[in-house]
């Protein structure tokens, strides 16, 4: 891996205690690249995730070892992370982020924050700059098209948004368009991977991050004081996120966003997207599946669910 | 030559007893010093959401040293350091202690403070922040009462103690 890999695997070092590092630097080289998630957990084994494989790690974590962790993403000041506590992750710099868990405190019938943590789901962040450039064909026709990106948990739907996102707002010169700007609408801090609002991942100059606000309202905010060209939002699929697309639709902003599901007809069958489809809002579905790997597009839909293109390819 | 001899007897002995004078009035103004210090630190922590390290660098310029010197430490350990903020805050208070008026009960105040450091939410952070300071109101009162009372004895008896000295040596 080049020496940007090399940076981005010590930001994560750094985040653990001597006994841990050594550990994860004494993996084969090829596992300790291709890490998706280390797992910390309080008196059990180090796990480390590899393209799906799950190896553990002969050191069992100790309490200081997790003390280590949270001093260092606190800066050594445990009130700063309230909010990151609430909501139960963290995002570091690299736009890596921190699940966590412990023992949870209450305030009024409301989660208040987590004490204890004795759990640390660390996803390293994957950039897959340049996935998407091969459907720009699909996605760009004198404009840019309406765009939902459909698909089941971890089939790179965030990541294929993100370069979409990236490709938008620095423009592509080989088909010469413009870039344009783009307003993400980020409410778990995975599209652009923000710490202290600046996007950690790459992406053109013409980008603005609302980090960590609730979708409907972000758009609105969006909409209202920044003018994008075009709304990038992830996982939509509440009642209220329908009536913010369908301002921003007539307000003549482009849309890419993502939903879950399995196939355009799973769409139909949700009554909060319906109407978006039979408006005909979207002009094209990118339809992703895992069965040979995340990141396979099984299908182009165009706005009547008419198949566009359908053959089966591995993009990472 | 004898007259010369006394004199300078005098002038050292009162000396000596407007430093102990001083060392007292000092320990007030350290005391209170200290307690605008706990006190900004609330305000970075509660409205400034600052980390602990930017908050004590903001801190030590405000206040004057040497109390602002052990924010100045506290801050630079921090950001080398890998230890917790309690041990830096501890080495910090260790190596500038030497330089201030204080006293121990000033110390033990600010060790057990240090315990709490960086390990709580806000609202905890706060209280704890706010025992330190009803703490160290105690003492500062103490301070004051003991300036006030021995302050110009000490004066005083510098000088005096002087005097004894140099009728017993005519």
């Amino acid at each position: 891996m080049n020496l940007k890999g090399g940076i981005k695997m010590q930001t994560i070092l750094s985040l653990f205690s001597s006994a841990i590092q050594e550990q994860l630097t004494k993996l084969p080289k090829q596992n300790f690249e291709l890490m998706e998630e280390i797992r910390i957990r309080m008196n059990r084994p180090i796990e480390v995730t590899a393209m799906g494989n799950i190896v553990y790690l002969p050191y069992i974590i100790r309490e200081s070892d997790c003390e280590q962790i949270i001093n260092k993403i606190s800066q050594n000041s445990f009130y700063m992370l309230d909010e990151e506590l609430r909501r139960g992750y963290i995002t570091i710099s690299g736009g890596h982020r921190i699940g966590l868990a412990g023992k949870v405190i209450l305030e009024d019938g409301k989660v208040k924050g987590i004490r204890h943590i004795s759990s640390f789901n660390i996803r390293i962040a994957k950039e897959q700059i340049g996935i998407a450039e091969r459907w720009i064909p699909y996605l760009y026709h004198s404009e840019w098209k309406h765009t939902m990106i459909v698909g089941p948990p971890q089939t790179g739907k965030t990541t294929l948004l993100r370069d979409i996102a990236r490709i938008i707002s620095s423009g592509y010169k080989p088909l010469s368009i413009h870039p344009l700007k783009v307003g993400i609408v980020d409410e778990r801090s995975e599209i652009a991977g923000c710490v202290n609002g600046v996007p950690q991942l790459t992406f053109g100059l013409r980008i603005d991050v609302l980090d960590g606000c609730p979708k409907a309202e972000g758009m609105m905010m969006m909409i209202r004081s920044m003018s994008p060209d075009v709304l990038v939002v992830d996982e939509i699929g509440r009642k209220e996120d329908t009536e913010a697309i369908l301002e921003a639709v007539n307000a003549g902003i482009r849309l890419v966003m993502t939903t879950h599901g399995e196939s355009y007809d799973d769409l139909l069958k949700r009554p909060t997207l319906r109407p978006i489809l039979e408006q005909k809002v979207f002009d094209r579905f990118f339809i992703l599946s895992r069965n040979k790997g995340p990141g396979t597009i099984v299908g182009i839909k165009d706005k009547d669910g008419k198949e566009m293109v359908r053959k089966v390819s591995v993009t990472s | 030559m004898k007259i010369i001899g006394a004199c300078f007897i005098l002038l050292t002995t009162t000396y000596l007893g407007f430093e102990a004078a001083r060392m007292l009035s000092e320990r007030t103004r350290q005391l209170r010093l200290l307690k605008s210090a706990l006190q900004s630190l609330e305000a970075e922590i509660m409205y400034g959401h600052a980390p602990l390290h930017e908050a004590s660098r903001r801190i030590a310029k405000q206040i004057d040293k040497p109390v602002g010197m052990i924010f100045e430490t506290f801050a630079d350990k921090l950001v080398i350091q890998l230890t917790s903020a309690k041990e830096a805050w501890e080495e910090s208070l260790t190596e500038v202690w030497k330089q201030t008026a204080l006293k121990k009960g000033e110390l033990e105040i600010l060790l057990q403070f240090g315990e709490t450091l960086g390990k709580h939410d806000l609202i905890q952070q706060q209280k704890h922040i706010q025992l330190a300071l009803t703490h160290l109101d105690r003492e500062e009162m103490e301070a004051k009462e003991r300036q006030v009372v021995y302050g110009k004895i000490y004066k005083n008896f510098g000088f005096l103690a002087g005097l004894l000295v140099v009728i017993l040596l005519i």
